[in-house]
């Protein structure tokens, strides 16, 4: 962290390294346009390397203020196309992400892979689409057809299989 | 403050998830300050999705990369916040040059003494009043903004203290032998349901507890049934605000076998409507 906010190099190279296929993959995942997604890339990378000053570690993990950055430029670059973020066909989705996840597998990854496709679809959904797409839950609950109320529970019990995945 | 209830509202995960609202932010920002326990959670929680979110990585092409790291300077030279400091000196070096009129009035020879005092005084005078009213007007600010603050953090306590009750009220309850704790999963209708019915086997009174039920819709209620000899017993309508409390249904019949809860009109029915059933449960 230090290194970051002193503006090293290798620090923003390992920075790149470790994140920006997590980042463009949510970026793509709002934006469906894989030339944009490139752009907004550059835009969302940018921004981070020009504000890590601002980055204030007691409000949370660094990887979670990127992803907002990343996140919010990709909405930004749809609204100012005037389009909805896009909702894929729940079949769809289901198939592309597993495909679009073979990211580097490592032994160990692909455990985990494995344990985080045991997600129940109807939760993997709802995460996707809040963690990811940056919708809110009430958004969600009109976009899938679910009451508000199944939304929350959906969304909790996800986290909690996930922290039994990744913490325990 | 009651941390364990505050983790089982869930407002971490939202948090978590960008999906709270600016106050809500606040407060978790300020509590996790306040609560290692809070901080700690935050942090797992943020961990598990940030596992999940690298599980989901996909390749990025290698020309977006050389592409960001040409736009980027490293080291203190070009370091982002440097550039704002020099940028901050020369605006105060402009400021300097604005202050040049005092000069040229004492270069102006011909002025007798005291026109140059009298001049000097007014401006001044009309400094130290800029001054004042400036003031003010950051006090009269910083005033608004501290009630609106008070007014969030009473409206949180009160929010809280119900949740306390709440707890409290339900550890009570599991506490008391007396109390026979029957729980009614969710049915094909709402899956997800989770309801606890607590009945006090000596005074029959009923209690509910409704951990997840879905919102009924508009003109809908819920209604809570008892079998008794293997017919069905009204116990009293859910009020559609049911959550984080215990409600108070109809004192039931000590030969009560199951509780059940289904979907009708508002007001309720006489009977049951069997296939609107969403929880049921077994004594």
């Amino acid at each position: 962290m230090e290194s970051l906010k002193q503006n090293d190099q290798a620090a923003f190279e390992y920075l790149y390294e470790h994140y920006s296929g997590a980042l463009f993959s949510v970026i793509t995942k709002v934006l469906r346009d894989n030339e944009k997604s490139e752009d907004v890339m550059q835009d969302a990378f940018l921004k981070i390397w020009k504000n890590i000053a601002s980055y204030d570690p007691d409000k949370g993990r660094l990887f979670t203020w990127m992803l907002n950055i990343a996140r919010n430029s990709a909405i930004d670059a749809v609204r100012s196309e005037k389009r909805k973020p896009g909702m894929d066909d729940i079949t769809d989705r289901l198939d592309r992400t597993d495909q679009n996840a073979t990211y580097q597998p490592s032994p160990s990854t692909l455990d985990l892979k494995a344990l985080v496709d045991t997600l129940r679809p109807e939760r993997k959904i709802l995460l996707d689409l809040v963690y990811f797409q940056g919708y809110t839950q009430e958004e969600a609950s009109q976009e899938l057809n679910v009451p508000l109320g199944t939304v929350k529970s959906r969304l909790r019990t996800a986290l909690k299989d996930l922290k039994h995945y990744f913490i325990i | 403050m009651n941390i364990s209830a505050y983790i089982d509202s869930g407002i971490l995960e939202e948090y978590a998830l960008g999906i709270v609202s600016p106050q809500e932010k606040q407060a978790v920002e300020c509590l996790t300050q306040v609560y290692p326990e809070l901080k700690a959670e935050l942090e797992s929680i943020e961990k598990a999705l940030e596992q999940y979110a690298l599980q989901h990585g996909v390749a990025v092409p290698d020309r977006v990369k050389d592409a960001i790291f040409a736009q980027m300077e490293f080291g203190s030279a070009g370091a982002p916040a440097l550039a704002a400091i020099e940028l901050a000196e020369t605006s105060t070096a402009k400021t300097n040059d604005d202050v040049n009129p005092f000069i040229q009035l004492e270069a102006a020879p011909s002025r007798p003494l005291w026109g140059k005092l009298g001049i000097a005084a007014s401006l001044l005078f009309a400094a130290f009043g800029l001054w004042m009213a400036a003031q003010y007007g950051t006090t009269l600010g910083e005033n608004a903004k501290l009630v609106s603050q008070v007014d969030e953090l009473s409206k949180r306590t009160d929010q809280l203290q119900q949740r306390a009750d709440y707890n409290e009220a339900l550890a009570a309850n599991y506490r008391n032998p007396d109390v026979k704790v029957v729980k009614m999963p969710g049915l094909e209708k709402a899956p997800d349901s989770e309801v606890t019915a607590l009945w006090n086997q000596k005074t029959n009174e009923v209690l509910l507890d409704v951990q997840n039920l879905p919102d009924p819709p508009t003109g809908k209620q819920y209604q809570l049934w008892t079998i008794v000899d293997g017919k069905p017993v009204d116990m009293g309508m859910i009020d559609d605000d049911f959550r984080g409390k215990l409600l108070k249904m109809k004192a039931s019949s000590p030969n009560a076998v199951a509780f059940a809860i289904t979907l009708e009109d508002d007001g309720g029915k006489p009977s049951p409507t069997m296939d609107e059933m969403v929880v049921m449960g077994n004594v």
